[in-house]
């Protein structure tokens, strides 16, 4: 029997752990690979326990067949403070019974001047809905929004989720390491997110007098621009540690293959600080972080009715451009998001642990238009919205095979929409009160398998006070519907005050198995339920990018998925490879769509309403690497998708078309200088619905209709990345790395289906970057 | 443990604290600034003969505009925010204070009418015409439409069509015309 030992968070080697036999006595010792080896292992079922003086020891029950190989993670850094490995911050897998990812430190270096969702793009099954370059939010098989949740510090983020062009007011560099779970099984922070979560977690500290840190800055030729981002972390032999932690961005206006991308520069300022104590059996901290940024939205993308619309559409370049400038002009978003959070544990007997974490976010968020009347500086959107969360959990231990946790979890939100932006509010004042009770447990017998399940139960109660337009309230029959909701009657308006309830249930089963000695497999059922959002609810407004008209609908339900998700993988060496289907069927999936066209003073304007379907999933993931030498490595990632809508019989729009990554890499054996060639192919997508409209135009004084074609998807693309490293070694305690990458190398002028901007402009050209990463 | 219990006691007390202390205020109605309700077209003949025509956002049947052959006719377009009866804006001050910004414009199609700017027209700071007020010479007999223009932010205030100018549109509407 051989095997490797591995640190949990990094996966590098650890060194010098033992592995003993608990009946025989029998013990062995890890090399520098971490690569340990017993002869001549007689029984077929033992108990192994392994220890390493920097690590938690763990035991493990072992069933062997043949000579088999078998691989262990450690908790490296942690000694003296058990309970830490009890925390769920970095226990490794969320849940062994779904394939999970996770973003190396070296790609959150390598995305630190960018946002999470592009760092996020390297996973297989992972692709982002953007408005332009800098405004990206993450979609897992799908799925966006308020279908995927983002746990940051164990606690859920509360932003404005909802919107399309809104991305997760979160600085990737506070963080060390970021999974990705695919499904809903990550049951403590919710049961809503049937695409999956994203789990943000930060540095462990250690129980030792210690000072130390991590820089990185980066510079871009694309955007003339770059990012510095430092931490530091003090600790201290008690448990005391302290640590501060800052970021910020500067952009200019982007440049595509051809032109300008006018007003696409961005600013971005973070910083966060931490205190706390890491003792035994006991441990609290207190976080407060903010992210403060301004991005400014492509200038020819704001138009007035759907004839500018089909003006961008028939030009190959923007409508406006200008020179080179790092001001950021209207339109424009800007957000400031607040976080302060309490967090305390305690390990109150040997085996049982309980903790609570409470956190108040605020949430601020503005939109400029280009405005009449010097009403540029006014914004056109001002939302505050402001979350306490408060998540109290148990966590018990039965035997050394089974766990369980059981804990609630409640939220109170308001919402505030500023009336003093002289527009229509889009999202209404709201109070918004949620709880929720789960239960989760796990089985573990042995090394071959585990068992585990867990169910979840909330309620939210939505109070909103919104003002309809007497038309539309009528038009939609919310008169006859709803006229318990009519509060205030005014000339043309009606002040209303919805009030609506949603008891949601969500669970999860599932095991992994090891098939045989090179085959794992793990499988699982999601059931996830979502109460619809507030954009889905009640929206009501006009949004100038795509020229539309966007409306709630007050009569949507719980949206209910069913997801299967399977997931094999093997390695035989040199090659290695996972695949990954899955199927859904969700009940009630709430889409936006385009509903009629509706003439205005502005002109012609297509309204796009909320409803709701039956929609069925389905898709894969693979990914495969092949060392073709100790040196040689090449790795391939392919992912494919599809949503049908099974009441309309035709596909669900903006779902991302069949993409694959190829990434060959070289390292020298001498200097580990490594180079790397990326090829990243997109196909177009062929399934997408058709909503196009046809508008009348005069044409040398003659009526002629056109086509605005806004539904068919660009076409396929293929984009080559260099990356090359270099490992620093200044002075035993201060290493990093320089890093030179060239995106786009070949300067391919594409457009990509899921960027909101694609009807405008292309993306984003060639862009060097240098990249400098110290470790302190 | 009774440190524990303290916890959950405090954590169940939080949670029926923030349920029951918050209600909201009413919210403010929202006054749309940039409202355009209506647009007017007050349309000069010879012998000082006038006849106004509007586009209101709420009742859109527009009456059709009148017009006699080989004519020149003097238009005045006045946009308007009539949400509020009581506080009827004329929002045509504000285009015209951002002149620079902005650009009236007419398409005619099925009939013949030449538009040119007329002389009490408004001038931006380059001396383009705001076609605030224009000036229409009817060709032949015949039946069509127009459309009416506003466009903010156009990207040249010289073109001759509709497209040339870019920008986005403010305001897109169109009356029926008779030439007889």
């Amino acid at each position: 029997m051989q095997g490797r030992v591995i640190d949990l968070h990094d996966g590098t080697p650890i060194y010098g752990a033992i592995l003993r036999i608990e009946s025989t006595g029998q013990f062995a010792q890890t090399n520098e690979d971490g690569i340990y080896q017993f002869k001549n292992v007689c029984s077929e079922e033992f108990r192994l326990i392994i220890t390493h003086s920097e690590c938690q020891t763990i035991e493990r029950r072992i069933q062997l067949n043949t000579n088999q190989s078998v691989d262990f993670e450690l908790e490296h850094h942690i000694n003296t403070l058990e309970e830490i490995v009890l925390s769920e911050k970095q226990k490794g897998n969320v849940n062994k019974s779904v394939a999970e990812a996770r973003l190396t430190t070296t790609q959150i270096d390598q995305y630190s001047s960018q946002s999470l969702a592009n760092a996020l793009g390297s996973i297989p099954g992972v692709t982002s809905l953007k408005t332009g370059n800098a405004i990206a939010k993450p979609m897992i098989h799908g799925m966006y929004g308020s279908r995927v949740g983002i746990v940051a510090e164990g606690i859920r983020l509360q932003d404005q989720e909802w919107g399309a062009d809104h991305a997760p007011t979160v600085d990737l560099n506070a963080f060390e390491s970021v999974q990705l779970v695919k499904g809903a099984s990550a049951l403590k922070y919710g049961g809503d997110t049937a695409g999956g979560v994203i789990i943000l977690n930060p540095f462990n500290p250690l129980p030792r007098d210690s000072l130390y840190g991590k820089t990185r800055l980066t510079g871009s030729s694309n955007g003339r621009g770059g990012a510095l981002s430092s931490q530091w972390i003090l600790t201290r032999g008690t448990g005391f540690f302290f640590s501060g932690q800052l970021t910020a961005k500067r952009f200019g206006d982007f440049i595509s293959p051809n032109y300008m991308l006018t007003n696409t520069g961005l600013k971005e300022g973070n910083f966060n600080f931490k205190i706390g104590r890491t003792k035994v059996v006991k441990g609290w901290e207190f976080i407060y972080s903010r992210f403060q940024n301004e991005t400014g939205i492509l200038r020819a993308a704001h138009i007035g009715n759907i004839q500018d619309l089909l003006r961008a559409l028939q030009s190959n370049t923007p409508l406006v451009e200008g020179p080179f400038s790092y001001a950021i002009d209207a339109p424009k978003q800007q957000g400031v998001h607040h976080s302060i959070q309490a967090k305390i544990y305690n390990r109150f007997s040997e085996q049982n642990k309980w903790k609570i974490d409470y956190n108040y976010q605020r949430n601020q968020r503005k939109e400029f238009d280009i405005r009449r009347g010097g009403r540029a500086d006014l914004p056109a959107l001002d939302l505050q919205l402001q979350t306490h969360s408060i998540l109290g959990s148990i966590q018990k231990k039965l035997g050394f095979d089974w766990s369980f946790e059981w804990g609630i979890n409640g939220y109170f939100q308001d919402n505030y929409s500023n009336p003093d932006t002289g527009v229509k509010r889009l999202i209404p004042d709201y109070l918004k009160y949620q709880w929720g009770s789960f239960l989760t447990g796990k089985y573990e017998p042995n090394n071959l398998g585990s068992f585990e399940w867990g169910l979840r139960m909330d309620q939210v109660y939505w109070d909103v006070q919104k003002y309809y337009s007497l038309k539309d309230w009528t038009n939609r029959g919310y008169n006859r519907l709803f006229p318990d909701f009519e509060k205030v009657f005014l000339s043309t308006q009606l002040l209303t005050q919805p009030k609506f309830q949603f008891t949601t249930l969500s669970a999860h089963s599932g095991f992994s198995y090891q098939l045989s000695q090179v085959l794992k497999s793990t499988a699982a059922y999601i059931l996830s339920q979502r109460s619809p959002n507030a954009a889905e609810l009640f929206s009501d407004g006009l949004h100038h990018s795509l020229a539309t008209i966007e409306f709630g609908n007050l009569t949507l339900e719980k949206e209910t998925s069913h997801k299967f998700l399977v997931s094999f993988s093997s390695e035989i060496n040199p090659f290695s490879f996972s695949f990954e289907p899955y199927l859904a069927r969700i009940h009630n999936y709430i889409y936006i769509a385009p509903k009629e066209v509706q003439q205005t003073i502005r002109g012609a304007f297509p309204v796009w309403e909320y409803n709701a379907t039956e929609a069925l999933l389905w898709g894969f993931d693979i990914q495969g690497t092949l060392n073709i030498s100790p040196q040689f490595d090449f790795n391939v990632k392919t992912s494919f998708v599809r949503i049908k809508d099974l009441f309309q019989n035709q596909p669900v729009i903006s779902i991302p078309p069949l993409q694959t990554n190829q990434i060959l890499s070289y390292i020298f054996p001498k200097n580990e200088v490594r180079i790397e060639i990326e090829n990243q192919f997109v196909a177009s997508q062929s399934f997408f619905p058709d909503f196009n409209v046809v508008v009348s135009t005069l044409e040398e004084g003659k009526v002629v209709d056109q086509l605005v074609d806004f539904s068919t998807p660009p076409k396929a693309y293929s984009v080559y990345n260099l990356n090359i490293s270099l490992p620093l070694r200044i002075t035993p305690t201060l290493s990093g790395n320089i890093r030179f990458m060239i995106q786009n190398v070949t300067q391919t002028s594409y457009r990509d289906y899921l960027n909101r901007m694609r009807f405008y402009s292309d993306e984003i050209g060639r862009n060097g970057t240098i990249q400098l990463i110290l470790n302190h | 443990m009774k440190f524990y219990q303290n916890l959950l006691k405090a954590f169940a007390f939080t949670i029926f604290a923030i349920s029951i202390s918050c209600t909201k205020e009413a919210p403010e109605l929202v006054d749309e600034q940039e409202l355009i309700t209506t647009v007017r077209l007050a349309i000069k003949g010879p012998n000082n003969s006038l006849q106004v025509v509007e586009w209101k956002m709420d009742n859109s049947n527009t009456n059709s505009i009148q017009l006699t052959p080989e004519t020149e006719y003097e238009v005045t377009i006045s946009i308007w925010d009539e949400s509020d009866p009581l506080d009827i804006e004329n929002i045509t001050d504000e285009v015209k204070l951002e002149a620079d910004e902005h650009q009236f414009f007419y398409e005619f199609s099925g009939v013949n009418v030449v538009l040119k700017t007329a002389t009490t027209d408004v001038l931006d700071s380059q001396n383009n015409p705001l076609y605030v007020v224009s000036s229409w010479n009817t060709g032949a007999k015949g039946q069509g439409t127009v459309q009416v223009f506003l466009i903010h932010d156009p990207t040249t205030k010289t073109s001759t069509n509709r497209a040339g100018f870019g920008g986005a549109t403010d305001v897109q509407v169109s009356f029926d015309i008779r030439i007889e």
